[in-house]
């Protein structure tokens, strides 16, 4: 099934209400680009996540937590995706999904509160930073385009730092029903008003109807219903798919795993099964909304990226656990990646306190979907230049 | 819109009703939503027949005790045992039930303007003290509050300032009290900052209790803004109440809360203000000036300004003069972009057209619609239907026109007035009125302060 947005118009306005909006409604039907970030909260251990199997000290340093080399999802000679990431395989072969290895920031001190706060302010110095990078997107978009809602949080957590803005509302949303009127309205006044501030507030609550009725369309229509599993990050990645499908005007949206209870990514003992089922969660999630996006196109202007505020020690502690590290992979996924490796994983043997060593500052991925995705000035947002990455179509 | 010239002389005198601006129920509804969180039918009333001048007398100093008041709600808040979610929903009710509108008004504009983050500061009781704090100086001495802030755990902790070491002075609570709390950007250079930052140290917020350890004070000589001597923090909080720029700030973000966001006042317009309150830091004063004058009760304060969450919904709360658990209200206003205790930024809440977009609005009539149509978790305390018997209405009609002089005093255009009215005939008049007061709350104008 393929939508368009003139078919939502079509579908859900009437010929007065749709010309009543004039220019409004026209502008907003650029079909942006949009991010999806996933916080894997905890320090996810990225060597049995993306394992390299090939390296004789992977195996000397993980004595109990070694994944068995015949149960691994083999990417190449080296690297091999976790067991249970078996859908990950797939949307790599499909070249759906990107891996930027050694991922960090220099000196990560092992705090999981500072750590987190420098991947959400984008800075090593946090706490000079009052605002989240995105929240700082959500911040520009305002000022782009007055109406729209630039950036949600859809989970069940307290929102994240990163979303912190100083001007926008960034609202926290459970399910695609907190953007729908529950009440139909009573037709609002449509003319013009003499004063600039109420007219500003009819157009609002004018295109609040509308997209809520958007929103209600793509709802019934049963979009994402079948193919999520019963995971409630699936179920934040299906909301987030009926939220794009119906054009709201949001571009960045911000999902989490692992921070609402018990378990997590935070593993420092008997870190096997856990680790299993957080992986498994996020692997299948993932494969679904991507596939569910791949269906009628809408994937193509759909980024998705992963982080986690730090990876693991290389060796595991004595107690079938590991400890705060440093460099860990991220993923990307999308329509418009290139798909494969970028970086080279970094070296088991060559540690900075048992940890692997940062290759790629997380900045300069930051860096790549503010430029080359959404399309936004990433100095101005990082508060400094970062090279970006050859990892998106052009 | 006609807009009355900006002489200053005129501007600030108070303004008194004649044929051309008349004492109504459009003005008398303006003052109340500005110097209050709105009115309920018979305080709307009372100020018909009081006039301007009295009803402002009553706004700021009101019969009831409004101290006894508060005192129980502290000893409520104190019961609440440290928690962030009581110390929401008390102060949420309080800004509902007291007897003395203004002050709780008052203490939110400064919540705003000493952004203390409760994820921040990480100590409920801490918080409770902090909003206590300015509560007890929201009419009083900005000079006051303004020492009393720098010696605030609460406020430390929350801008990062709560250990200034001699060997590394600080500049995280300095620069906000110097750029975004007194003299304002391009007021001051880097230097006086980093001399502020070590006049400050010695100051410490140790397991919650504000310490001096004078080993760690650095007695050197500073320099600021000119002047040169071993300044300690109380001196720095001195000399910038000296400065013009300073009373300057306060009267700006004063006039943006209580007259115009939409248009920046002149610096000529608002001199006279800022002269007499650099004399005596009275916000009492400076608030019962701005209340009284012509410039409130003209077009260029009428609707220019966008109701906040917390005034939206006690808005609807004291129109039908009933109380919600404010818990869950406190909640359901976070996810409107307005969490009380956690202000976003150290420059608070940017209010305006930022609290507006197609989210919040889903979310301010769906939070409209949750209180009136009885279901949880507010249940059936908020009875439109109810309040305008009350007062006297019989039919649905007549209280639909009731609603419509209680929540927008009438004034929508005349088209919109008729469409509004046109079916209010209903077999059960009490849900029929809840639907109205729902419509009603959910009209453009009703986001308008």
């Amino acid at each position: 099934m393929s939508f368009t947005r003139r078919d939502f118009l079509r579908a859900t306005l009437g010929a007065p209400a749709f010309l009543s909006l004039g220019r409004t409604a026209l502008s907003q039907s650029r079909r942006d680009t949009v991010l999806v970030v996933i916080q894997l909260t905890g320090g996810n251990d990225g060597l049995n996540t993306v394992v390299p199997y090939g390296d004789d000290e992977y195996a000397r340093n993980r004595t109990t937590l070694r994944l068995p080399t015949g149960e691994l999802h083999k990417i190449d000679s080296l690297l091999a995706f976790h067991p249970r990431m078996e859908a990950f395989l797939r949307l790599y072969k499909e070249g759906r999904l990107s891996i930027v290895q050694g991922v960090g920031y220099a000196r990560t001190d092992g705090d999981h509160d500072r750590a987190m706060r420098v991947w959400h302010t984008a800075d090593p110095d946090p706490s000079r930073r009052p605002t989240g990078w995105l929240g700082r997107v959500a911040d520009h978009l305002l000022s782009i385009a007055p109406m729209d809602t630039g950036a949600v949080f859809v989970g069940p957590i307290a929102r994240p730092f990163a979303l912190n803005a100083e001007h926008a509302v960034v609202p926290s949303l459970r399910s695609a029903q907190d953007l729908i009127l529950r009440t139909q309205q009573q037709e609002q006044p449509s003319y013009q008003a003499d004063d600039a501030l109420l007219q500003f507030l009819r157009q609002s609550c004018q295109d609040a109807c509308v997209k809520s009725n958007r929103l209600q369309s793509v709802v019934e229509s049963g979009s994402g219903v079948g193919g999520y599993p019963p995971f409630g990050l699936a179920g934040d990645l299906r909301t987030i798919a009926q939220l794009i499908r119906a054009d709201l005007g949001i571009r960045v949206f911000f999902a989490e795993l692992g921070g609402g209870g018990i378990g997590g990514f935070d593993n420092h003992a008997n870190q096997l099964g856990n680790h299993c089922a957080v992986l498994h969660q996020l692997a299948e999630s993932v494969a679904a909304f991507i596939e569910d996006l791949q269906r009628d196109g809408t994937l193509d202007r759909v980024l998705l990226m992963t982080f986690s505020e730090f990876g693991r020690t290389v060796r595991e502690n004595g107690r079938r656990g590991t400890d705060h590290g440093a460099a860990a992979p991220l993923f990307l996924a999308g329509g418009r990646v290139k798909g494969g490796f970028v970086g080279t994983h970094p070296s088991l043997n060559d540690l900075d306190h048992g940890a692997l060593k940062v290759h790629i500052d997380f900045r300069r991925v930051y860096a790549t979907v503010l430029d080359q995705w959404l399309g936004l000035d990433s100095r101005t947002i990082l508060g400094g230049r970062f090279e970006p990455l050859d990892v998106l179509q052009t | 819109m006609l807009k009355k010239p900006t002489d200053p002389a005129w501007a600030w005198s108070p303004y008194e009703p004649d044929a051309q601006r008349p004492w109504n129920l459009r003005w008398a509804g303006h003052l109340y939503r500005r110097a209050a969180f709105g009115a309920d039918w018979s305080q709307l009333q009372q100020a018909l027949s009081d006039g301007p001048q009295r009803t402002v007398d009553r706004l700021l100093r009101p019969t009831a005790d409004a101290d006894a008041f508060n005192r129980t709600c502290d000893e409520h808040e104190n019961l609440a045992g440290g928690s962030m979610d009581g110390l929401r929903a008390w102060w949420l009710r309080r800004m509902i039930e007291t007897p003395h509108p203004l002050l709780e008004k008052m203490t939110l504009f400064w919540h705003g303007y000493f952004p203390a983050n409760a994820a921040v500061v990480n100590n409920p009781r801490l918080m409770q003290q902090h909003i206590q704090l300015l509560r007890s100086h929201a009419l009083g001495s900005f000079s006051s509050l303004l020492h009393a802030i720098v010696r605030d755990p609460a406020m430390l902790i929350g801008l990062g300032g709560e250990a200034n070491r001699k060997a590394g002075p600080n500049e995280n609570f300095v620069r906000p009290l110097i750029e975004v709390f007194t003299l304002g950007p391009g007021q001051f250079t880097e230097d006086d900052v980093r001399s502020a930052a070590k006049a400050f140290t010695g100051w410490f917020v140790l397991r919650g209790q504000l310490r001096y350890l004078p080993r760690e004070h650095d007695d050197t000589v500073k320099r600021l803004l000119g002047r040169e001597g071993d300044f300690a923090a109380e001196n720095i909080v001195s000399i910038l109440l000296e400065q013009p720029a300073t009373a300057r700030m306060v009267v700006r973000r004063l006039y943006r809360w209580l007259i115009s966001e939409t248009e920046e006042p002149e610096d000529a317009l608002i001199a006279p203000l800022v002269e007499s309150f650099a004399a005596s830091y009275s916000v009492g004063q400076l608030v019962e000036t701005m209340l009284r004058s012509n410039v409130f009760f003209s077009e260029l304060a009428y609707r220019q300004k966008i109701k906040g969450p917390v005034e939206y919904a006690v808005g609807m709360a004291k129109s039908l003069e009933s109380v919600v658990s404010t818990t869950h209200l406190a909640q359901d206003l976070a996810h409107l972009g307005q969490d009380l205790c956690h202000p976003p930024t150290v420059k608070g809440w940017p209010g305006g057209r930022s609290w507006i977009n197609a989210a919040t609005v889903v979310g301010r009539h769906n939070l409209s619609s949750k209180l009136l149509q009885g279901s949880e978790p507010y249940g059936d305390k908020f009875d439109p239907w109810a309040v305008a018997r009350r007062h006297g209405c019989t039919t649905p009609e007549s209280a639909a026109a009731f609603l419509l002089r209680l929540f927008l005093q009438d004034d929508v255009e005349e088209r919109q007035k008729a469409a509004l009215l046109k079916d209010t005939v209903a077999a059960d008049p009490k849900a029929a009125m809840g639907r109205f007061a729902q419509t009603m709350t959910t009209q453009p104008e009703f986001h308008l302060a």
